[in-house]
């Protein structure tokens, strides 16, 4: 039972008898049933997209594992072309990955994303990852299943606050469809869009996530996004192996991120005339290193993933396409056509970790990893380190490789990468590309990294004595005579805390109530008391409310641990703020 | 918990629970004005959520069968294709051009990701191209999927075998014995055992290839093909016995068959049953001219069986002539062994034939039996020892040299 449900079952208990119905379509309730279709709709949209990123690859480079070089050079340049046209005047909204957009739709929009940007998003999507543009259909998936929910929710007239949180359910349900991974785009969500766990949104984006994966499962099967091989750790020492892989994943990370805060907003300064131009520049950018010999670089890239997780390609074939993939990823992105970043970020891992794992076989022949394992490794690796999303990462390579036994190799190297990413370049790539658009939405980071003010350090301790509920108003004066404070604790018993004033001790006595105990006359006005651990915002609740708040022991509520005032509060904010 | 909201606090609760049940009644009590008057927690919406709930189980009902219809387009656009990649890639396979073959299963793959087919025939055209280690990602994926698959446990094994991964290799091919074959599948399990059979002759391991060959034959066709293959592989392996029993077994359903007619010459002959490789190897050889190995076995065997004195129902002349024949090619082989340069015990050997020698005549081993015994004995003697000391000799020093073995032995 969460908070408001608390409240409105205090609030009238006497209702709280109702039919299933009834309950059915309390809002709370209601909302998760359109969760449920939230996820249905994204999942269904989500599966057109990978429909359409198809036939535009048949279409446009044909069915061949190597299209011809003409294919190669004018299929993604011509479709740069044709989505600079439409990203400028007929959907500005679809540039760029998603998630921020659906950041922004929470924090600023309360939840309203245009369907118009959904429309946008898969078609300039599907035309550009079909055409050979190095992005991914994760975000855009993500983005397109924001928006829909965002539009039911509209049409459902849903409060403030539900809006609110739709985007992010409908975001759960396309990312999880997209990646067929439900735990990681709970996770991602969760991580790096809401920031904040509770039971209420929980359960909407797990039920948005888990339907929307089963009806793409439906469709498309439950294969994962790539066949995992076998994979295994023998032996402890091999850590030192991934911890390797962990800091060039973490380097790596850094040059892609770098790459885009720096080139992104220079590409944007040029003159307006070239936007039109420089889709199909990054896309005959990206058509001539294919030509040149790097074909795999297009795309959305799943099946060389897979191909390296099998040992097809040599640890510098390796190296040379996580490099070249950065090269046209960059290209795509900063170009501003439409698509996402988790599929590069994965091809990229991928690559870079199976060409470590293949370099440090050489050297060290002993190694047992598979190159499949490390190129799993790497994957993470580079999500914690691009992505900075390092809980996701870890969940991400469990629920796709459905292998338990990589998860202290996966730990060890993200941990690395997150921190030498986090060390080089403080600010995340979602924060940078959010502030390069001109907003200021809340970094889930460094909320994460932010130092938390405790009672603890406000709270001062007793100089007063404490009055006990046992003693008579007349035994007390004599101690409240001597107290430097106006104001006196009351330990009541056998439990609570009160508090009273030398002058209401003084008018209690006048009154005749002198032979009457403390707990008689203060039972019925207990007061809150706090525990060091908690936050400084809950003191605040109380201070302006109890002059005097008692400071006790989670093990012992009598035993009084300080005391906490308003000014303690405030004074330990504008240090805190000063410091 | 209403005495909360009152201002009186119940025993015992925290402060963050004061603090839920504040604000959660705040909220309420915000939400209630907004909505004219009614707590939105437990608004009921029965007429407009319920129609909303029909419009959206319709909606979803309408997505689905559209969604179903582009599926069904989409899934037979991409098995076309995949066949149509595969078709060729088979053909190419079919013709050695692994190259192509490669690149083809590869795109068909794109289109049917986990087709069990595709990818086994990958593989194939993979090893093909001696790119064992990327075709055993691919089998072993494979294996995963259908651990009782023969095909992809025999190239696993093939593949294993190739890298001396010996036990593996083992498992492998016992999996393909006892593994499920889309056809043939007692032919197919047959050759996987001979296959096994190689690769534990090749690795010396003769005891546990002997027992997959007993196996083996135990569960043979009526074919002299079959036998005769057995029988050789016995041979290989030194169990002469069943090598014979098999060829005969062969020889049972073609009396004529060469291969097995030389087999069986050849096995008895290991035997040193000399009459009846005489016998085989003489059908042999004449069956097939150009069998030069049986020729010279048969010569070799029909020049024991002559030089045999021991050999029964022979007259004493014959005996003798024999005896002496035997001597004097012992002291030619004794004679040229000394020449060659070999010294240790052939002077002795020599000293011994020399002061035999002059007994050694018709007249002498018909008035003495008992020479027949010390003649050959010596002679025995002198070919043991100059094969040792000189190398194998051919012809009669041959045959007297396995007649010395034969008799050794009994």
């Amino acid at each position: 039972m969460n908070s408001q449900d608390l409240a409105v079952e205090a609030a009238a208990p006497e209702r709280s008898r109702g039919s299933w119905l009834r309950s059915v379509f309390r809002e709370e309730t209601f909302f998760l049933i359109v969760s449920v279709f939230i996820g249905i709709f994204s999942g269904l949209a989500v599966v057109c997209f990978r429909f359409a990123i198809d036939w535009c690859h048949i279409y446009l480079l044909g069915t061949g594992a190597t299209p011809s070089t003409t294919r190669l050079l004018l299929a993604p340049s011509l479709a740069g072309l044709v989505i600079a046209v439409l990203v400028i005047h007929v959907f500005p909204l679809a540039r760029g990955s998603g998630v921020n957009q659906t950041k922004a739709a929470l924090y600023i929009y309360n939840g309203y994303i245009p369907l118009k940007t959904a429309v946008g998003k898969f078609i300039t999507s599907a035309l550009a990852i079909g055409a050979g543009h190095s992005l991914g259909p994760e975000d855009p998936s993500l983005q397109i299943g924001a928006s829909l929910a965002s539009a039911l929710g509209r049409r459902m007239r849903l409060s403030r606050d539900r809006m609110r949180l739709i985007a992010p359910v409908g975001a759960a349900a396309g990312l999880a469809a997209a990646f067929n991974a439900p735990i990681s785009a709970v996770l991602f969500v969760i991580e790096e869009v809401i920031g904040r766990w509770t039971a209420g949104i929980l359960g909407s984006v797990v039920l948005s996530a888990v339907s929307s994966v089963v009806v793409m499962r439906w469709f498309l099967g439950s294969e994962s996004l790539f066949r995992i091989p076998p994979v295994q750790m023998e032996r402890p020492s091999e850590l030192i192996a991934y911890s390797i892989l962990g800091v060039v994943g973490g380097l790596a990370s850094v040059a892609f991120s770098s790459g885009i805060a720096t080139l992104r907003p220079w590409c944007r300064a040029l003159p307006r005339w070239t936007q039109y131009f420089q889709p199909a520049v990054a896309g005959l950018l990206i058509g001539l290193i294919a030509v040149l010999g790097a074909p795999q670089v297009m795309g959305a890239g799943y099946v060389y993933i897979d191909r390296a997780m099998h040992g097809q390609f040599t640890w510098q074939m390796l190296a040379i396409l996580a490099g070249l993939k950065i090269v046209a990823t960059l290209l795509s992105f900063v170009s501003g056509t439409p698509g996402g970043m988790f599929a590069p970020t994965l091809f990229i891992g991928a690559m870079l970790g199976a060409a470590v794992g293949g370099a440090e076989h050489v050297v060290m022949p002993h190694l047992t990893g598979s190159p499949g394992t490390y190129a799993l490794v790497g994957m993470g690796v580079l999500f914690a380190g691009f992505l900075r999303a390092p809980m996701t990462s870890v969940f991400m390579v469990l629920e796709v490789s459905g292998n338990y036994s990589i998860i202290v190799p996966v730990l060890v190297a993200n941990t690395l990468a997150y921190l030498i990413s986090r060390g080089l370049q403080p600010t995340a790539i979602f924060d940078v590309l959010t502030r390069q658009d001109g907003l200021d939405l809340p970094s889930m980071e460094e909320q994460r990294e932010e130092g938390i003010l405790r009672v603890e350090d406000a709270m001062r301790a007793v100089g007063d004595p404490v009055l006990e509920g046992e003693e008579t108003i007349g035994s007390v004066l004599g101690q409240a005579d001597k107290a430097s404070s106006d104001i006196l604790l009351v330990r009541l018993s056998p439990t609570g805390w009160s508090s009273v004033s030398k002058e209401e001790l003084q008018r209690m006595a006048g009154e005749g109530k002198s032979e009457l105990s403390l707990n008689s006359l203060f039972m019925t006005r207990p007061i809150p008391y706090l525990h060091p651990d908690q936050s400084l915002d809950t003191a605040l609740r109380f201070v302006n409310r109890w002059p005097l708040v008692p400071v006790v022991s989670r093990a012992d509520f009598r035993k009084l641990e300080g005391v906490v005032t308003q000014s303690d509060v405030l004074s330990r904010y504008r240090e805190f703020g000063e410091g | 918990m209403a005495k909360a909201r009152d201002g009186v606090r119940p025993t015992r609760a925290s402060s963050s629970q004061y603090y839920q049940i504040e604000m959660a009644a705040e909220r309420s009590s915000a939400e209630t004005v907004a909505a004219g008057g009614k707590e939105p927690g437990r608004r009921l919406y029965f007429g407009r959520e319920t129609a909303t709930l029909a419009l959206l189980v319709l909606l979803a009902i309408v997505g689905f069968a559209g969604v179903s219809g582009l599926s069904r387009i989409y899934h037979a656009q991409q098995e076309a294709l995949g066949n149509r990649w595969f078709t060729r890639g088979a053909a190419d396979l079919k013709e050695q051009h692994f190259d192509r073959a490669v690149s083809e299963f590869r795109t068909a793959l794109l289109y049917s990701r986990d087709n069990y087919s595709y990818q086994l025939n990958l593989a194939e055209a993979l090893i093909g191209l001696k790119r064992s280690s990327e075709a055993y990602a691919y089998l072993l994926n494979l294996w995963e999927r259908e651990p009782e698959n023969g095909r992809v446990n025999l190239e696993l094994a093939r593949i294993a075998a190739q890298r001396k991964l010996t036990e593996e290799a083992l498992r492998y091919y016992h999996n393909t014995i006892y593994a499920t074959w889309a056809s043939d599948q007692e032919v197919e399990r047959k050759n996987a055992r001979l296959e096994l059979i190689e690769f534990l002759l090749g690795n010396n391991d003769k005891t546990q290839a002997q027992s997959e060959l007993i196996a083996l034959a135990a569960n043979l066709d009526d074919d002299p093909g079959e036998h005769a293959r057995a029988g050789d592989l016995f041979l290989r392996i030194g169990d002469d016995e069943h090598a014979l029993a098999e060829y005969r077994l062969g020889l049972n359903e073609e009396r004529r068959d060469p291969a097995v007619l030389a087999g069986a010459g050849r096995a008895a002959f290991e035997l040193r049953q000399y009459t009846l490789a005489e016998r085989y190897l003489q059908e042999a050889v004449s069956a097939n001219a150009s069998d030069t190995q049986s020729a010279q076995l048969l010569s070799t065997a029909t020049l024991v069986v002559k030089m045999d004195p021991f050999r029964r129902q022979i007259s004493v002349a014959e005996r003798s002539r024999i005896v002496g024949e035997a001597f004097a090619t012992a002291g030619q082989r004794l004679k040229s062994c000394f020449d060659a340069g070999a010294a240790g015990g052939q002077s002795s050997l020599g000293q011994e034939w020399e002061k035999l020698k002059g007994q050694i005549t018709e007249a002498g081993l018909r008035r003495n039996p008992d020479l027949v015994e010390v003649a050959m004995e010596l002679v025995f003697r002198i070919e043991r020892q100059s094969s040792a000391a000189c190398g194998l000799p051919t012809g009669t020093d041959l045959a007297l040299l396995l007649i010395a073995k034969l008799h050794e032995r009994n």
